[in-house]
């Protein structure tokens, strides 16, 4: 968090909470982070790394010192990554995962949530690409961390005993953002059909075991159903922070993040249908020639750019039956085999993307 | 377990490489190695042990160098398909007077070809020694033990299966192995919601599979544009393939297939008041049998239905679901006691077709009704004589 004048003078007569006087990371603990798993990776200000670990059902949240400001406009560019990432933990390619990509946007050096095995065992690494292309393996044995446990599962209500070995019960972590001050935690269960979006003010307070709301479809005004939020982006319009979610089943909506609030069922508006046989993967928001745009990677389309202006607190709801697409206009760009997408600076954007044979790689675009 | 077959150790040829390396480093020594000529030790890169936590060490150098190596000296790498620059593997190096070692961070894995390289400076030619761990050659012996719901006929809108098997599986490919065919053998098209994350429980047992909800929610695009996955009495197979790995590399014993027709759509939420309980008789442990009037999901009914006292204390005790998930039963820990007891059922309960209590999968609002229960669990009382 940067310090403005007026934070300054509020300092001085002692208004502000001690955690905005010093900051993210003072509150932390030292020692070694313990990861059950990882997925979904998320840069918060001041080189401050979110990661989820599902199988832990918690949210790390690691000071990487990572804060040294980049200088130009480096590119980077490696061939096979997965690949050079199984070199360097000693095993096959196809025995590595590429959960997640999070450029850190200070340094502008990119990491990655790894799996090394396909397995119950598999082993959970971070690991961040040097300018070279070549990964190393970032050692959380000793780092600044904290952690926020997930809220519990909705009540069991049958007793353990019952059944054997424990609950069968999981949650997917299908995506994480930090936004004005909290942690944005997007969750599928394997049990349920609920989704859940939860709200974790950051720095965590050992209290605050964050939100958790359902999240809604309004299907063309008639229909509503429970939905799970596949990826979002926080996006402000009409000056209110909102939240850009594009769900599993076709379109994208907004809603406005003051509406995350306990026990809150909340409605998406949907603003825009990108067709058929779309599975949204990762989104950004990016400016160019003083425009907002949003790009989208989707299994089916290459990636998908919008418009960011045409996203209004006035903008159309899709409200009726849709031939193809509706709502927002939008460009499709021919970025093919998609899997990973990050913001890499203000032109470019980095993306894991198929290669040759079974070949990942990582690549810098310049944002269309 | 087989005995595994001994390492592959650079063909053989140990005796005659290292003396030929031994001339090459000495000269790359230099005039500190000159000042060591004299040094009758034969300097050696070989793999210690012959299991996933072997190691590298070089041996035989001449006193003091050990330690004035610099720490790339011994590098390991993991050999890959491309052939792309890769570098090192991680891991650990220690020097000591004679003998430098690297201990990889990692276990290493059979069947990968492995190669150690000594080297003095950064462009001197190393020293190599190759090291491969055999594959074990283990008959498949997974399978998939079972698929929930086990009825043979399934709502059209029928939301998830439960895929158990019966050894940990491996992630990331379950789509590719998993197939749905109409009753003339035709695939279905993208029938179902693919997660890069998969469903899997902790153990990695049970894959959670569900319907695209964009084939079943009424007025969204896919159902509008591809149709329903399933329609009522049409038939149709679940496939599970054969090569689908598990969490040890090896394929499945054989290939699984459920049949099943689909019936009628079901949007009508799951009530318990039309549930039939059998109370059991007072001193005995017999089951408290509760029969619903359709099937439920299988894993919720195992764990959202509860016993309580009329005090609300929960009772302790085994269940069981049977007759194709229409049947709940439980045995007590302890034997009943006479009195008035509760069935507990959170009403995050869903049947088949994802309806809860009190709400549809999919709520039409024109049609208003119930749209949300607000007690999140419902109660029905039952008396042991």
């Amino acid at each position: 968090m940067k310090s403005s004048p007026l934070a300054l003078g509020l300092l001085a007569l002692g208004l502000l909470a001690p955690s905005v006087r010093a900051g993210l990371t003072a509150g932390m603990q030292e020692g070694k982070v313990e990861l059950k798993s990882i997925s979904q990776l998320a840069f918060g200000p001041e080189g401050v790394l979110f990661i989820a670990d599902p199988k832990a059902a918690a949210i790390l949240a690691v000071a990487t010192g990572d804060t040294a400001p980049a200088s130009g406009s480096a590119t980077l560019r490696a061939e096979a990554i997965n690949e050079k990432i199984a070199a360097l933990v000693g095993t096959k390619s196809d025995d590595v995962i590429i959960e997640d990509l999070a450029v850190n946007p200070i340094s502008r050096r990119a990491y990655l949530a790894v799996s090394r095995g396909r397995g119950p065992d598999a082993v959970p690494l971070l690991v961040r690409v040097d300018v070279q292309g070549q990964p190393e393996l970032v050692a959380l044995d000793r780092v600044r961390f904290a952690r926020a446990e997930l809220p519990d599962a909705p009540a069991d209500v049958a007793p353990a005993a019952g059944r054997k070995g424990g609950s069968p019960r999981t949650e997917s972590i299908t995506d994480l953002a930090y936004a004005d001050g909290r942690v944005l935690v997007a969750g599928l269960s394997n049990e349920e059909f609920s989704s859940t979006l939860r709200a974790i003010p950051f720095p965590f307070s050992r209290v605050e075991r964050g939100t958790v709301v359902e999240n809604y479809h309004g299907a063309h005004g008639r229909f509503e159903t429970r939905a799970p939020v596949r990826t979002f982006v926080p996006y402000r319009i009409g000056g209110e922070q909102h939240l850009l979610a594009a769900y599993t089943c076709t379109p994208l909506v907004q809603f406005a993040l003051s509406e995350l609030k306990p026990g809150a069922r909340i409605t998406g508006k949907t603003i825009a249908e990108f067709g058929n046989r779309n599975r949204p993967l990762d989104i950004i928001v990016y400016q160019k020639d003083g425009r907002d745009y949003l790009l989208m990677a989707n299994s089916s389309r290459g990636v998908i750019k919008v418009a960011a202006e045409q996203i209004t607190p006035a903008a159309k709801s899709i409200t009726a039956k849709v031939s193809d697409t509706d709502g927002l206009k939008f460009e499709k760009i021919d970025w093919a085999g998609v899997a990973q997408l990050d913001r890499l600076d203000a032109r470019h954007a980095l993306v894991v993307r198929t290669g040759a044979g079974r070949a990942l790689n990582l690549e810098t675009m310049a944002l269309p | 377990m087989p005995a595994p077959a001994g390492p592959d150790r650079s063909g053989g040829a140990g005796v005659s490489l290292r003396l030929a390396w031994r001339t090459i480093l000495l000269g790359i020594l230099g005039c500190g190695a000159a000042a060591n000529a004299g040094h009758a030790a034969p300097i050696e890169i070989r793999w210690v042990g012959n299991g996933p936590s072997a190691w590298v060490e070089v041996v035989g150098l001449p006193p003091g160098l050990g330690r004035a190596l610099p720490p790339d000296a011994l590098l390991v790498f993991a050999e890959q398909e491309s052939g792309a620059k890769i570098p090192p593997m991680a891991g650990t190096m220690h020097r000591d007077e004679a003998r430098v070692r690297f201990e990889p961070r990692f276990p290493l894995v059979r069947g990968l070809r492995y190669r150690a390289e000594f080297r003095t400076a950064p462009d001197a030619t190393p020293l190599v020694a190759p090291f491969r761990l055999p594959a074990e050659a283990v008959a498949p012996s997974t399978v998939v033990t079972q698929i929930f719901p086990s009825a043979d006929t399934l709502p059209e809108n029928q939301l998830k299966f439960y895929v158990h098997f019966s050894a940990p599986m491996a992630r990331g490919v379950a789509y590719r192995h998993l197939r749905l065919r109409s009753g003339s053998g035709a695939e279905i098209e993208l029938p179902f919601l693919e997660l890069e994350e998969e469903l899997w429980d902790q153990p990695m047992t049970r894959l959670t599979l569900l319907i695209d909800p964009g084939r079943i929610k009424r007025g969204v695009k896919p159902l509008e544009d591809l149709g329903p996955v399933f329609e009522a009495g049409r038939e149709y197979t679940l496939e599970i393939a054969a090569e689908w790995r598990d969490a040890a590399g090896r394929p499945l014993r054989e290939r699984f297939e459920k049949k099943f027709r689909a019936g009628l759509a079901d949007r009508d939420p799951p009530d318990p008041r039309r549930w039939q309980i059998r109370a059991p008789v007072d001193a005995t442990r017999d089951a408290l049998v509760v029969d619903f009037d359709e099937p439920m999901d299988q894993a919720l009914a195992r764990r959202l239905i509860r016993v309580e006292t009329a005090s609300g204390q929960v009772v302790s005790g085994e269940t069981e679901l049977t007759n194709q998930e229409r049947r709940w039963r439980f045995f007590p820990a302890v034997p009943w006691s006479r009195g008035d007891y509760r069935l507990g059922v959170a009403a995050t309960i869903e049947d088949l077709a994802g309806n809860n209590i009190g709400k549809r999968f999919d709520v039409d609002l024109r049609e208003g009704g119930p749209r949300r229960l607000e007690e999140p669990v419902v109660r029905l009382a039952f008396t042991v004589q």
